[in-house]
């Protein structure tokens, strides 16, 4: 099939797929459910945080923790915008009110009223008023993110995430001092921020979409490609003539730029802007959605977010009340867990006691744990109830502890969802050219001529060394039924294939070479071309 | 970095250590003459009171900072659950000192598993099982924390004992769970993994613990109240000052003659020089990386016990962790992370630091005060070494390298 006609397909393809879930969430509107509604809404709306930070933290390999910070400076700044009117006489007539007449001003229903678009200023002009209150939100939670960015991304790695993460923290704490309480109103925040936005599917779809159609333009596009080349290697992209500071910065602004969004549609979501809604959980959600999901890849960050989102959501029966005996019985379960647990990894690490007596030991704890349990229901020391709250959070944390420990590149890797991978069509194989390159480099008669050890072992001289020597797992087995046909031909050197790499490429590109000698799996057309050019200057 | 290597003439050539070490020393002693006698706002007693109280803090900053450096010196992980062990330090001896004590099965179960642990640890350093050490300790672990839990109240000081034992009992587990299958591994997946572990602890404190601020006043006599008069002034403290910076010092003269005079220690110097090259030589990292772990969380526990005597009272387990915790580690940083006196240097530097700057900015009509800029103060100070100097005032240059 020709690239255009992929093309045209997989966009007839996305639009369907953009139908079907458009469908879905007319559906889902229209039936009026409300847990699964706000489930989807809240999808949508961490959907936005978590990509916009995979952009920082997957993309270019920054780890961020400061997002709760922008998402908290776009939620204030779009709620302020537009407050209604009754909530502001509110909060002006409320004695405990930090806010100055000046600010109480600060809506964007004056400013239309002072450029004369009264059209816009009833009840019936909300939605313009909230996208440009959102746009203003989002643009100043980029100022802060480039505010940020400029003076602490000339740390790398973990200095990094902690500075980050302590500006995350200090706009929260300045935020309710003396200094900026006009402006947030303290710790009382702002209640009565209409919420049509927030739980509006379309709304938070539509900007979900945005999000993700910039994110992946912007991945796929030469910045985002030198974002990559950051994340691989610093030094190397660096040397490559990527400037550093100038992509860090920007993948940070425009990160920030969605997070300022995703805060605007959470405060609209929750109807209210108070600073204990931006804490530093928000954050850990969103890394959470990555590393599950898969660190650099958008698609997997979404999955990441519908499994925090579910557990979120529907994870409620874990923090019900229940008696003391249940607890004492899942405690002991989890022990004995952890004890069997152990036994079977040190099964699987061949360490030799696989039962250690401390495995042992940790089992029959559990064990007799459990037989309690169950045999003391009624006695006196087990009776009452016990609720856990925050359990939910506990299971997020457990699962991103595992994940570390077991998959630490999340489900999808790196990669993302494509219709071609859908559709069960393997980019990986190698072309039918590049079939004929290999066999054509891996043919002994040719390898005996040019090789120091010539004719020494047949089965070695099989092997083509550059690609042994570079770990290229695509060598092609010798009896390969195409190349044969193709090795009919005279002369090796006159063949058309070789002829067009060495002339399409070298020639007019000296750099072409080195460029893309480092790169990974992705080019690996480009790089079989560069071995073949290599090996037949060597023959010649 | 290029940039930076290019700007560093430029740095050098300007004595900052002794700007630094001299100007804001000045600087200070030139507003407390203001503010003592020319407005006459405060007494110099209230200054004496604050250094005293510094000192306090300090210490308690250094004990917790001394973790966050030993583990980084080791294996280059911010352990960002640091400041949760220290809140379950805290929060252990509070419920070994005091309330109600435990029904019986559940007595059994925490000393079981204590007694599990501290077999645990034991274990990792004897070898085998077989041992009368491991199992006699095993043992004596559970027969006395059976007994402390069931008892309806023990002294401090053997709260803060078992506290110590079961807090690095804790820090050696986290160590081996979540930390020891990451260890080939990019540092970055270890801080998200700390990260994990710090807010699992934060959410399981809020269940086993409690939700609330919770009063720590075990019976003694240290907390009581003091006075004494400096220059017309009265200075009002209690008997802490004397106990919490002696306390500190014994500790950390402790923990300074393991870490010189002991094979161990010795092995824990060559990891944190070259952890590759130590484990060349036979040295059993594993094990050296557990026994960090423990002492640090062992510290901790101490720290935190001492911050529950400070205050009085002992704030909710998400808070508990994570302010001293930044703070502790902002302190090591200061000190140079990774150097044991320069964890000592930066806690007390920092505690001095944090409360000159609000008795020396004290509120007025017309200013509000920076009391409400304390937490802030921590964080920004924190990012300003780092972006400064993140080699701190003695450690050498971590950072990385090509």
């Amino acid at each position: 099939m020709s690239e255009s006609r992929t093309r045209l397909r997989n966009l007839l393809l996305t639009l369907g797929a953009g139908a079907i879930v458009a469908v879905i969430l007319a559906l889902v509107d229209g039936s009026g459910g409300a847990k699964l509604n706000d489930t989807l809404a809240l999808f949508a709306i961490w959907g936005i945080a978590a990509v916009s930070l995979n952009l920082v933290n997957g993309t270019a390999g920054i780890l961020s923790l400061g997002h709760h910070g922008f998402m908290l400076i776009g939620g204030y700044v779009t709620a302020l915008l537009i407050l209604p009117g009754d909530a502001r006489e509110r909060i002006a007539s409320s004695a405990r009110s930090e806010m100055t007449p000046f600010t109480l001003g600060l809506s964007v229903e004056n400013w239309f009223d002072a450029l004369g678009l009264t059209a816009l200023t009833g009840p019936d002009g909300l939605w313009a008023r909230f996208l440009v209150a959102l746009f203003i939100g989002g643009f100043v939670a980029m100022l802060f993110g480039l505010i940020v960015g400029i003076p602490s991304l000339r740390l790398k790695g973990d200095y990094l995430a902690i500075v980050t993460f302590g500006f995350g923290e200090i706009i929260r704490l300045t935020a309710s001092t003396s200094l900026f309480s006009p402006f947030t109103n303290g710790a009382l925040g702002y209640s009565g921020v209409p919420n049509d936005f927030g739980k509006s599917l379309w709304w938070t779809f539509a900007l979900l979409g945005l999000t993700l159609f910039v994110m992946t333009k912007f991945k796929f596009s030469s910045y985002g490609r030198a974002l990559q080349a950051i994340r691989e290697d610093e030094i190397a992209a660096e040397a490559m003539g990527v400037g550093l500071a100038r992509h860090k910065v920007m993948a940070f602004a425009i990160s920030a730029f969605f997070a300022g969004i995703a805060g605007g549609l959470w405060v609209s979501y929750l109807s209210a802007a108070r600073l204990d809604f931006f804490l530093f959980f928000l954050t850990f959600f969103f890394l959470v959605a990555i590393s599950v999901g898969g660190t650099g890849s958008y698609t997997g960050v979404l999955l990441g977010v519908a499994v925090v989102v579910f557990v979120q959501q529907y994870g409620d029966p874990l923090e019900k009340t229940y008696s003391l005996s249940v607890w004492f019985g899942l405690l002991g379960l989890l022990i004995l867990a952890a004890g069997i647990g152990g036994g079977l990894y040190r099964r699987q690490r061949r360490m030799r006691p696989v039962w250690h007596p401390l495995v042992v030991i940790l089992a029959v704890i559990g064990g007799v744990t459990l037989l309690v349990a169950i045999v003391g229901q009624n006695w006196a020391p087990l009776q009452g109830t016990f609720q856990a709250f925050g359990m939910r959070r506990i299971l997020l944390a457990l699962l991103l502890i595992v994940i570390m420990a077991l998959r630490p590149e999340g489900i999808m890797g790196r990669a993302e969802f494509s219709w071609a991978w859908l559709l069960r069509e393997r980019k990986d194989q190698p072309s039918d050219e590049e079939r004929a390159q290999d066999a054509w480099l891996s043919n002994p008669e040719l390898n005996r001529e040019g090789g120091a050890t010539a004719g020494d072992d047949e089965r070695d001289a099989d092997v083509p060394r550059v690609g042994r020597d570079r770990g290229d797992t695509r060598a092609s087995a010798p009896d390969d039924p195409l190349p044969r046909a193709l090795l009919d031909e005279d002369s090796p050197g006159a063949h058309p294939l070789l002829e067009r790499g060495h002339k399409a490429r070298k020639g007019d590109d000296p750099r072409y070479g080195t460029a893309h000698d480092p790169s990974g799996g992705a080019e690996s057309t480009d790089r079989s071309d560069d071995d073949s050019d290599e090996r037949k200057d060597g023959e010649a | 970095m290029s940039t930076m290597t290019s700007r560093r003439p430029l740095v050098r050539r300007l004595p900052w250590a002794w700007i630094f070490g001299l100007g804001i020393p000045l600087l200070i002693f030139i507003r407390i003459f203001y503010l003592v006698s020319v407005t006459e706002q405060r007494d110099l007693a209230f200054f004496v009171g604050a250094a005293v109280q510094s000192l306090q803090l300090g210490s308690l900053y250094a004990l917790i900072a001394l973790g966050y450096t030993m583990v980084y010196g080791i294996i280059r992980l911010i352990n960002f659950a640091h400041g949760e062990v220290f809140m379950v330090g805290a929060f252990t001896s509070y419920f070994l000192f005091s309330g109600a004590p435990f029904a019986l099965p559940w007595a059994l179960l925490w000393a079981a598993v204590l007694g599990w642990g501290v077999m645990f640890v034991l274990n990792l350093w004897r070898g085998r099982m077989n041992d009368p050490v491991v199992l006699g300790g095993g043992l004596l672990a559970f027969a006395s924390f059976a007994a402390v839990l069931s008892a309806t109240s023990i002294s401090w000081w053997a709260a803060l004992v078992m506290s110590m034992l079961s807090t690095g009992v804790l820090g050696v587990v986290i160590d081996r769970i979540a930390y020891r299958p990451l260890r080939g591994a990019p540092r970055i997946s270890l801080l998200i993994t700390a990260i994990a572990v710090s807010f699992f602890l934060q959410n399981t404190g809020l269940i086993v613990f409690t939700r609330n601020q919770t009063p720590f006043r075990p019976e003694t006599q240290w907390t009581q109240f003091l006075q004494f008069d400096v220059m017309g002034g009265t200075v009002y403290t209690s008997r802490l000052m004397f106990l919490i910076p002696v306390l500190t010092a014994i500790l950390v003269i402790g923990l300074t003659l393991f870490v010189t005079r002991t094979r161990l220690g010795k092995a824990m110097r060559a990891s944190a020089q070259d952890a590759e090259v130590a484990q060349m030589m036979g040295v059993n990292v594993n094990r050296v990386i557990a026994t960090t772990f423990l002492l640090g969380s062992m510290l901790a526990a101490a720290g935190g016990v001492l911050w529950g005597l400070n205050f009085g009272s002992l704030n909710q387990p998400a808070v508990l962790g994570i302010l001293p915790g930044i703070k502790a580690f902002a302190a090591a940083v200061i000190g140079g992370i990774g150097s044991l006196p320069g964890a000592v240097i930066g806690g007390v530097l920092l505690g001095f630091l944090e409360n000159f700057m609000t008795a020396l900015f004290p509120r007025t009509p017309t200013f509000p005060g920076i009391t409400e800029y304390k937490d802030t103060f921590a964080f920004a100070l924190l990012i300003i070494v780092l972006l400064i100097r993140p080699s701190g005032i003695v450690g050498e240059d971590l950072s990385e390298k090509v």
